[in-house]
């Protein structure tokens, strides 16, 4: 009904009107995707093609440098967590009874670098107050998700190697690399 | 001497202002008119002068912090935002990130530039007065604290981990771990969202009918949906310090 | 007969030179006033008469006036910063410590700067309470009020992104929190509802775009820096024209019917 009148307007246009607003319509058009594409241009512009990363693999000892001083194990099954790492590379090394893996220190929520308190056997996120239990699964505080594991493996010398450009969520926490059997 | 010069000068003070719209009710500028030099300049000067003055001396007496170099593997406990933004930085310890670094700043924002055209009276207009715009300037106010005490409370209040520390506590003495938090299961949180989005749309029409008629639908609307959302900040707040909910509604999506 | 003083004095104001910059004289007369004003560039943002009203000081307490101010002050501070400061990180930290003995009253500089932020911070937030309470906002200055919104963000943004440039553990982590919320946006961002719908990940999500990097590193402080410099203040100059010259299209400051 609409649409018919609509083709009954066009129909009704002289030749000059025609061409003017066909004129109009592609002079427009060009407009606009000249500014479409010098918008897109600017846009992919702000991402570079290379970004520098430092090296993101560590070697931190073979695993029997991860033997727990006594037996007991705390309420999550963890017997030692070791920061040595943290202020350098930003993780922290666990050891269950039969696993061994590494936890990101950077917080699930904004990424501040969590601390650990070994007399509380907790993680305390220095800025909203995130709190996790020794194995990493939040508590209190705003974090959404328990802290990331990084990819764990040993090498040909029996080392332990971390890779922090790969992370596990907790969905897959216990497919192979995300932990070391010990 | 320059004739057109002189011509513009008397004509800049007695024409209407461009922009007017028809009936916009200001005086005529005639009644009462003071030249802007020397009248107003030197009040600008002064004032310039008295800030710079002030600047100069805080500058003088205070160095501005700088801390040691970056340490991307070391957090400063606490780490504070700067001031100015350390009322959002509160925020997140109860809103998602989404919601207190996106949603909220994105509703101030858009908000504050709806507030023109949401009131729309004449009233009361260029004057201080508290009695004859009690709701506008009420829940302005109410606002406009809340992003200082927020502030307040996250520069002054908060300590290591994020932790409330009073001001004669020690920030040596650590504090225990917080208590497990829980959420509204979603048969409580979506009737209760839904409740305080429905009744605080409809009671305000209920029981000040010349608000609905002054301001027609889609103001009303609009008005009200930024009131409770102001309101429902500091609710979330409550909720979460006294009864330790972390989210009002849990979906698989997101939380709020 | 003319002393000697008047002689000079003649001299100097009849001279070509003066008489190409100053086009009118001195005498106090209605007519020299308003030449001072519509013949002086600096000042012809104002009107040549205002009515008695808004010349009170406390209708506005100066506050727009005022943060103008700070951001012409925050502006030559802040240029002036830039000859002994590099925006890498190898170097961001090592300048701003240096300051001290690279440069005579460099601290204190620093100093100007960096409180003259804050101040402005202060006085444009309550420049916005002012006009709120005296309801200034309403017809037919409502757009001029966006406008002033624009500009109170446009404040902010100039603040945060000027806290990065020091380069220390206060800048690392505000902007470290500050940019991962960007990745928290719903859609855009890698960690926010809905990121798979449009499939955004770390590397080509919002942050990205802040950052140049995936964290916080030298593209961030480079990226920074320009916005900080010369972005933002680009953006709320012209922003700021367009207020002033609406403060005048919409009659002048507002007043009691
Ligand atoms: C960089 C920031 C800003 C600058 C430099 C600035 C400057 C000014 C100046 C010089 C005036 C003249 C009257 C006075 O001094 O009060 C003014 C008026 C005004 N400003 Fe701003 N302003 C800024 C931000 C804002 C903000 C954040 C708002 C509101 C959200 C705003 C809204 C207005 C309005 C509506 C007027 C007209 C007031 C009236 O008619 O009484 N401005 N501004
Ligand atoms: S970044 Fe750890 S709680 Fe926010």
């Amino acid at each position: 009904m609409e649409s018919t009148d609509r083709v009954q307007k066009l129909l009704e246009l002289t030749r000059r009107e025609l061409v003017s607003r066909g004129l109009a319509i592609s002079g427009w058009s060009t407009f606009a995707a000249v500014l479409g594409t010098g918008g897109l241009e600017t846009v992919r512009f702000f991402y570079p093609r290379v970004v520098y990363q430092p090296p993101s693999t560590f070697r931190i000892g073979p695993a029997d440098g991860f033997a727990p001083n006594g037996d007991d194990s705390d309420a999550f099954g963890v017997l030692l967590v070791d920061d040595r790492w943290k202020s350098q590379s930003r993780f922290v090394v666990v050891r269950e009874r039969n696993r061994i893996y590494a936890l990101s220190a950077r917080c699930a929520h904004l990424g501040c670098t969590v601390n650990w308190f070994n007399d509380l056997r907790i993680f305390k996120c220095p800025c909203h107050g995130s709190e996790y239990h020794s194995n990493g699964v939040n508590f209190a505080g705003p974090a959404p998700r328990p802290l990331d594991r990084l990819r764990i493996t040993v090498n040909l010398d029996g080392q332990l190697v971390v890779d922090t450009s790969v992370t596990y969520g907790p969905d897959r926490f216990d497919i192979d690399g995300a932990f070391v059997s010990v | 001497m320059d004739s057109t010069e002189v011509a513009s000068a008397p004509e800049a003070a007695k024409a209407p202002p461009a922009g007017s719209r028809a009936g916009a009710p200001e005086r005529s500028a005639s009644s009462a008119a003071a030249t802007v030099f020397p009248d107003l300049v030197y009040k600008e000067f002064l004032a310039a002068l008295l800030v710079s003055i002030l600047l100069l001396v805080w500058a003088l007496a205070i160095n501005a912090p700088l801390l040691p170099e970056a340490n991307p593997g070391k957090t400063e406990n606490p780490a504070k935002a700067p001031w100015y933004f350390v009322g959002l930085q509160e925020l997140l310890v109860y809103f998602d990130p989404w919601i207190a670094g996106v949603g909220i700043p994105t509703l101030i924002i858009v908000g504050l530039m709806a507030i023109p055209y949401i009131d729309t009276s004449h009233n009361a207009t260029g004057r201080y007065t508290l009695g004859e715009r009690r709701l506008a300037i009420g829940h302005f106010l109410f606002g406009f604290a809340l992003w200082w005490v927020l502030i307040v409370i996250g520069e002054f209040l908060r300590g290591p981990n994020w932790q409330i520390y009073w001001p004669w506590q020690s920030w040596l003495v650590p504090k225990s771990a917080e208590e497990k938090l829980w959420s509204f299961p979603w048969w409580l949180g979506l009737p209760l969202l839904a409740a305080y989005f429905g009744i605080g749309l409809w009671l305000p029409r209920r029981r000040w009918p010349w608000l609905y008629e002054r301001l027609g639908k889609s103001r009303y609307a609009s008005a009200i949906l930024f009131t409770l959302l102001l309101y429902s900040v500091p609710i979330k707040i409550f909720l979460r310090l006294l009864l330790r909910v972390k989210y009002v509604l849990v979906t698989p999506w997101f939380n709020i | 007969m003319m002393s000697q003083n008047q002689r000079l004095r003649q001299a100097i104001t009849t001279s070509q030179l003066y008489r190409s910059i100053f086009r009118h004289d001195y005498v106090d007369s209605l007519r020299n006033r308003a030449l001072e004003v519509t013949s002086n560039i600096f000042l012809h943002l104002h009107p040549v008469t205002i009515p008695r009203h808004a010349l009170s000081v406390r209708f506005t307490f100066c506050l727009g006036g005022l943060t103008f101010f700070l951001f012409l002050v925050e502006t030559i501070t802040g240029l002036l910063l830039m000859f002994y400061y590099r925006p890498v990180p190898d170097y961001a930290y090592i300048d701003m410590k240096t300051l001290e003995y690279a440069a005579q009253f460099g601290v204190v500089l620093r100093n100007l700067h960096r409180w003259g932020a804050h101040l402005m911070v202060v006085t444009v937030m309550l420049h916005m309470l002012r006009v709120f309470l005296t309801g200034s906002y309403r017809p037919p200055r409502e757009f001029n009020w966006v406008v002033g919104v624009s500009l109170l963000v446009m404040t902010l943004l100039l603040s945060f992104t000027g806290y990065l440039l020091p380069w220390d553990q206060l800048a690392f982590w505000a902007v470290t929190v500050g940019t991962n919320m960007a990745a928290a946006t719903p859609f855009i961002g890698a960690e926010g509802p809905f990121h798979e719908v449009l499939g955004a990940q770390p590397l080509n999500d919002v942050r990205f775009l802040l950052l140049g990097d995936m964290k916080v590193g030298s593209n961030a402080l480079l990226r920074f820096y320009v916005l900080h410099c010369v972005g933002l203040p680009l953006f709320a100059i012209v922003a700021m024209m367009v207020h002033f010259w609406r403060v005048r299209k919409d009659g002048g400051i507002s007043r009691p019917l």
